[in-house]
């Protein structure tokens, strides 16, 4: 059996090629399915561990991390903020704070706390056993982590970066920040994108290869499309913040004048790439608690969505209409007329799919017979704050009130109302709705409650008062103001509610440990759900599904579930990791993929991508040595392993479809 | 749970010779990516030079154009002897794909050489000003592309020389060739842009 094993596979993606003994192969075995998808035992085991549920929950968990680590930063801040002219912070250290603060929300938790979600529940919501490029997928998290950390270690060594989130030059060019900090910035931002974007790729290829025969598009649930959309959302993103911040290092490092207006440069060039990348960015985290919000609604409310081609159509109209907004971040730099009215016009538009979305989701809620459990509770939150955060945003669409409000705290309570409405609702809705898949045991519904209350008030006590603040004048990012002001009473308030959102936070933190030991077993499928995941135990087994099922609904467990009978798969190998393949729109079958197995190789490629990137901020020569290192990693990745007993693939004359369909 | 099977896929083969696996969905997503970066660059060229008066800046001369046309050459002549080495090997042709992989590598590497030829001989250097931070910065990138390119194909190279490929087994060659023809289709814009745009 062990030699067998050994002697089983070693596949290799990059460059194809396994190994096996045809003469003995297996098909089926459920009971040697374990040993095919388990991870090695012990510590080395434990670094090359590619399975995507353990990969995906190890995003989840580290992107909580940052929450509270970003969440601390805000109660400190909101500290400092409480009272006039105190002194709990130096305006050097808020500076830091308020940054760190923006670069955690946004690239440590929201995008990762959502690619950790799609990496772990994709492949189970479209049926397959992992995703296609297992390796990869743990190179991501390798890199997100160590970027993760290297910026909270620049806190300590006094080098955070301290110009905001979207760190504008001229401010952050060279004259005006001298030192590193902004140098960690550019590097370290980079550094975790690449991260985003080999989850995204990763995403595009599993969804479009290998969802379960019959699984059409036009079947797939709308957490997978949301995630569709994201992905190919940011393919075309990220690389507008990385070549902004490669010219930016480049500025700081080797004296180009990319910004630098006494070289010819122009300072607002950097505007326009990064909110290029910065508008879409705000989408890329809404569009995955779109896609929660709509998984959720389907199952509490008992009944198929309504309008499943409109919320499709919905959300690939907001992943466009998003690359047409960034301008409207830029209203007050001076855009000639023409140009603020078409941004104008389709920043307007974008409330337009987002109406459709929540109208859809009102009518299901409305057309079913809901079941108001914490999951549901977390919705209509959600509907609540992003509604208020909408109306804000097309208030700030129109370039006469943008004028006023820009940069004042008006913009705070928007971007927040958006965004903890957009995502953070959404995602503790996906907390208790995935939890018993996850873990196998329930949270209590109880202290969801409590979580879900104290959440909604703190919020709003927290950030309803900053409209007004702004309104009244108060410009966001400074550390203390003048009594004679008049904004004490309303930062007064907002630093109370803060502390109530912490109290939410805490009450959570205290539900997953308690129910993590002692929760209530949720077995199969607690919420008699629609979609595939709960098809199988919870928590699931390495090879998630022990028949990969077929498709013929968009609503599979409810439709099957008359039957009794699933149809399923036959004559898939259990001695090596094969998965189905199928086309891209029709999901019909087209022949079996062997994945990778688990390997060092990801953590080294990371390790030499962090020796460039990290070492970048303090020499220059350590880019080609990490570059070196990286190269040898990847070559060791995709090295074939050799055997030579055996021929390399089953006898290609069997397959029918070699010659038709042969490549040029 | 009760299960049948309807479905039985035993005599399929494995998936990984055809070209739109995931694999090729996944080098695609690559290309996007690189297209964005390119296209962000090219952009921010363009926007440089609207906000100028005069361009290239600083009074010099549009770039020489007779050795990057002639290099230009070159790479497009790299791209095609792959995907000539790339058809042998689909008629099991072992010694035409060992032969071209090798020949494209030359072509690239004298493709790297003229660039540094040409360079070492421009007037203005990336701190000059914000034309030259542009244009070495394209320059560059690209180049670093190209030298990506002879790292990856030695390594496909070697496998090659070891009769690794053959008609079904050759998915690394494509996914390899791809890459290559992505790196050299993209630098036939930037080559326009570069060197004829600043006489428009």
């Amino acid at each position: 059996m062990t030699g067998e094993q050994q002697a089983a596979t070693e596949p290799t993606p990059g460059v194809g090629g396994d190994r096996h003994d045809p003469s003995t192969p297996r098909y089926d075995d459920v009971s040697q399915l374990h040993d095919t998808w388990s991870t090695p035992p012990g510590i080395i085991g434990w670094l090359s561990a590619v399975n995507h549920r353990t990969v995906g929950l190890r995003f989840i968990i580290t992107a909580f991390v940052f929450l509270l680590l970003g969440g601390l930063l805000a109660l400190v801040m909101r500290l400092q903020l409480m009272s006039p002219d105190s002194a709990i912070l130096s305006a050097d250290r808020y500076n830091q704070f308020f940054t760190l603060h923006g670069v955690t929300m946004m690239f440590l938790f929201a995008v990762p706390m959502a690619e950790g979600f799609a990496i772990y529940v994709t492949p189970l919501l479209i049926g397959t056993r992992d995703m296609a490029f297992p390796r990869l997928n743990a190179f991501g998290y390798y890199v997100y982590l160590i970027g993760g950390v290297a910026l909270y270690v620049s806190l300590f060594l006094d080098v955070a970066p301290d110009a905001g989130w979207f760190n504008y030059p001229t401010l952050s060019g060279k004259t005006y920040s001298p030192g590193a900090r902004i140098d960690v910035y550019t590097t370290i931002i980079t550094f975790v994108e690449v991260s985003a974007l080999v989850a995204a790729v990763e995403l595009v290829a599993t969804i479009f290869k290998q969802r379960a025969p019959g699984m059409s598009l036009s079947r797939m649930p709308l957490f997978v499309w949301a995630i569709l959309i994201t992905s190919l959302m940011i393919l075309f993103a990220m690389p507008g913040v990385i070549v902004a911040s490669v010219m930016l290092a480049l500025d700081r490092m080797a004296d180009t004048h990319f910004f630098v207006p006494s070289g010819g440069g122009d300072p607002l060039l950097w505007q326009h790439l990064f909110w290029w990348f910065g508008h879409p960015e705000v989408y890329i985290i809404l569009v995955p608690g779109l896609g929660f919000i709509s998984s959720i609604v389907t199952v509490f409310s008992r009944r198929p969505m309504f309008g499943y081609t409109a919320i499709v159509l919905s959300l690939i109209a907001t992943g466009i209409i998003s690359f047409g907004l960034w301008v409207h971040h830029m209203f007050t730099t001076g855009v000639p007329e023409l140009g603020s009215s078409f941004f104008t016009a389709a920043s307007m538009l974008i409330a337009i799919p987002a109406g459709v979305q929540i109208f859809c989701w009102i009518a299901t809620i409305w057309g079913g017979r809901p079941v108001l459990r914490t999951p549901l509770l977390f919705v209509i939150g959600f509907i609540i704050v992003f509604v208020i955060g909408g109306i804000s945003g097309v208030m700030v669409a129109s370039v006469q009130f943008d004028s006023q409000v820009h940069d004042t705290y008006f913009v705070v309570a928007h971007l927040h109302y958006v965004l903890f409405g957009g995502m953070v609702f959404p995602t503790f809705g996906a907390f208790y709705y995935w939890f018993p898949k996850i873990v196998g045991r329930m949270l209590s519904e109880r202290l969801g409650k409590w979580n879900f209350w104290l959440l909604l008030i703190g919020f709003n006590v927290t950030f309803f008062p900053m409209h007004q603040l702004g309104f009244k004048g108060m410009p966001r990012r400074v550390y203390s103001y003048d009594d004679a002001m008049g904004w004490g009473a309303e930062n007064l308030i907002a630093t109370v509610g803060s502390w109530i959102v912490a109290a939410g936070m805490l009450v959570f933190i205290v539900n997953v440990i308690r129910s993590w030991r002692n929760g209530e077993v949720a077995g199969d499928d607690p919420w008699n759900a629609d979609s595939l995941e709960w098809l199988t135990p919870s928590p699931p087994p390495q090879y998630n599904f022990a028949h990969i099922p077929v498709i013929s609904s968009r609503w599979p467990l409810w439709d099957q579930d008359r039957a009794g009978v699933y149809d399923v798969v036959s004559g898939i190998r259990s001695d090596r990791r094969e998965v189905v393949v199928t086309s891209a729109i029709e999901a019909d079958v087209q022949g079996l993929s062997v994945l990778a197995r688990p390997s060092l190789t990801p953590l080294a490629l990371a390790l030499g991508c962090s020796v460039a990137f990290v070492g970048a901020i303090w020499s220059l020569i350590w880019v080609p040595v990490g570059a070196v290192l990286a190269y040898l990693a990847m070559a060791v990745w995709h090295w074939p392993v050799h055997d030579e007993r055996t021929p390399p693939w089953r006898t290609p004359e069997r397959d029918p479809r070699l010659d038709s369909t042969e490549s040029t | 749970m009760n299960v049948r099977a309807v479905l039985d896929v035993r005599t399929l083969s494995p998936y990984s010779y055809r070209n739109d696996g995931a694999l090729w969905w996944g080098m695609m997503g690559m290309i996007v990516i690189e297209s964005a970066v390119f296209a962000m660059l090219a952009a921010s060229y363009f926007y440089l030079k609207t906000q100028s008066a005069e361009w290239p800046l600083g009074g010099y001369d549009a770039p020489k154009l007779l050795l990057p046309s002639i290099n230009t050459g070159v790479l497009i002549a790299s791209s095609l002897v792959m995907h000539w080495a790339d058809k042998g090997v689909a008629k099991n042709d072992q010694r035409r794909l060992r032969v071209g992989m090798i020949v494209a590598a030359l072509l690239a590497a004298m493709f790297l050489v003229l660039k540094y030829v040409e360079y070492s001989d421009v007037p203005y250097r990336w701190d000059t000003n914000a034309y030259g931070s542009i244009v070495w910065t394209i320059i560059g990138f690209h180049s670093v592309h190209v030298m990506v390119l002879l790292a990856k194909t030695m390594v496909v190279a070697t496998l090659a020389m070891r009769g690794y490929f053959d008609p079904y087994r050759r998915l690394g060659v494509i996914i390899n060739g791809m890459y290559w023809h992505f790196v050299v289709a993209v630098w036939i814009p930037l080559y326009v842009m570069l060197y004829w745009s600043p006489r428009w």
